[in-house]
């Protein structure tokens, strides 16, 4: 009986000293996690856009006095996100770009990626990691004017294009949207030129093809969501002064979907897999208020309050302070 | 009398911070941008919308091609280098860019289009010499080839934007 208790105390003891320990070992590893510094930039703003293409919830119907049915069109921001933590340079989404051979009439505000980060007082070769959040035409383009950045893209993403371009009917694998081309399909929307430059990081070694989730620095990392807006998307979660931000692409097109749960931008899109990839968000970050827009029209403005702190740069594209580290210097002009 | 301010101020925090969290959400409302000051393409005429129909039959062809040849090169670097599975992805893809250059040769393109028309035939034969360069490196291991098949691929994509901006302004929508 007395050795019986002896070893229960003995027991009790051991818990309670493996519960201390871990908990030091845990305020030690987040005392250790290094704190990220964070800016947006719009690459681009697609203008016009019939508000119910992008979210069908929000589709407008003429004389409705419902003010989620009462927008014709939207202006859509291209968002890069724009991280610094420690002497790492990292970009999500590198936006698409502007040239003669691609105008895109319609839209605004492009510069290019180099200027804009001249703009922030960066050069594009001290970018050091480029998280794509998809292979999307407009979300991975510029990749060669960033010649220094490791390409990280899912091997998921890869893969289902690669499917796609196989498939037997000829609509199926389409890349190319108009006339009568794709809307959805798997292919849809992977130009040539962009996967020609994403081809051009694997073949210089500068790609890191991933397999679900990773961290990349210590705190920073890479959340697989799988069809939440294509079949290979992946969020990044870096640790702030403001707490975790969420980067999530076209997984989150639209801050107000993330926060009243509505899908948006539905491509090669699971809407269930989009929701999870916002509940993800809110698991992180603790709400939705973190969770990083690509194309949210209201961006820059104070109706999305972590860009509110905004400025006008290029070619009228807005830039915005998001966080900064300790002892890093504000770039708002 | 400090006490007492203390109060005060804490009393005119939490009513300040009991408006803000009450006052009802804004409603969401466009964004005031400058209207798209770009030029819109003119439009084709019959005899060029002729020409930009026939040609899209090959065209939502090539772009699967094209991008195929990319993923073959991925494939080659991330999947165990293994230059007969590049061959037996590129050798299709040769024919098929040989095929195309001589479809849209057989083309007729109005006088207005020719350029556009030379431009497309070249891009086809880029891609046809890329392929080949693929293939040349499967034979020698040179990797110099590599290199030179993604310069000039590379160069074919943009051409082919050059003339999709021409006949096809819309063939890209924002994703």
């Amino acid at each position: 009986m007395k050795t019986l208790a002896l070893q229960m105390r003995l027991v009790a003891w051991t818990a309670v000293l493996s519960s201390a320990l871990a908990f030091l070992a845990g305020t030690a590893a987040q005392a250790q996690e290094p704190v990220c510094s964070v800016w947006l930039i719009e690459s681009s703003r697609f203008m016009k856009v019939p508000f119910g293409a992008f979210m069908p919830d929000r589709a407008f119907v003429p004389g409705s006095t419902n003010p989620q049915n009462s927008i014709p069109t939207v202006d859509l921001p291209v968002n890069v996100g724009v991280i610094k933590c420690g002497n790492e340079l990292i970009l999500y989404d590198t936006g698409w770009k502007q040239q003669e051979y691609l105008r895109m009439t319609g839209s605004e505000h492009w510069a290019p990626i180099g200027d804009q980060l001249r703009a922030l007082g960066f050069n594009a070769a001290d970018v050091t990691k480029v998280v794509i959040g998809h292979a999307h035409w407009d979300h991975a383009g510029q990749l060669s004017d960033l010649p220094n950045a490791v390409l990280y893209v899912q091997r998921e993403e890869l893969r289902a294009i690669e499917w796609a371009l196989n498939y037997p009917e000829p609509h199926i694998r389409a890349i190319n949207s108009d006339p009568g081309g794709c809307n959805r399909t798997p292919a849809c929307g992977y130009m040539p030129l962009t996967m020609d430059e994403v081809y051009g990081k694997v073949l210089r070694g500068k790609a890191v093809v991933v397999d679900g989730d990773m961290e990349i620095l210590p705190g920073v990392r890479i959340h697989a969501v799988f069809r939440a807006h294509t079949a290979g998307s992946q969020l990044l979660e870096v640790p702030t002064s403001i707490g975790k931000l969420v980067f999530g692409s076209d997984a989150f097109s639209s801050y107000e979907a993330i926060r009243d749960w509505m899908v948006a931008n539905v491509q090669q899109t699971d809407s269930v897999q989009q929701f999870l990839a916002y509940e993800k968000c809110y698991k992180i970050t603790g709400g939705y208020n973190n969770c990083v827009a690509a194309h949210e029209p209201l961006s820059y403005t104070d109706k999305y309050p972590i860009t509110k702190n905004s400025w006008v740069a290029l070619n009228g594209g807005r830039m915005a302070e998001i966080a900064l580290a300790p002892g890093e210097r504000s770039r708002k002009p | 009398m400090l006490l007492a301010g203390v109060v005060i101020a804490l009393a005119a925090t939490a009513l300040a911070a009991l408006l803000h969290e009450t006052r009802p959400p804004a409603a969401p409302h466009r964004v005031n941008v400058a209207i798209s000051s770009r030029p819109q393409p003119p439009a084709l005429t019959v005899e060029q919308e002729r020409y930009a129909t026939t040609l899209w039959a090959v065209h939502r062809e090539v772009t699967p091609s094209a991008v195929a040849m990319s993923f073959a090169g991925i494939a080659y670097q991330t999947e165990g280098r293994n230059a007969r599975e590049l061959a037996r992805r590129i050798e299709p893809l040769a024919k098929f860019f040989h095929d195309a250059e001589g479809r849209v040769r057989a083309l007729s393109a109005p006088a207005s289009l020719s350029e556009t028309h030379e431009r497309y035939i070249e891009a086809m034969a880029l891609y046809a010499r890329a392929a080949g360069e693929m293939l040349t490196f499967t034979e020698d291991g040179d990797a110099r080839h590599l290199a030179d098949a993604h310069r000039m691929g590379v160069t074919a994509s943009e051409d082919l934007l050059r003339a999709g901006e021409v006949l096809w302004p819309g063939q890209y929508k924002p994703h």
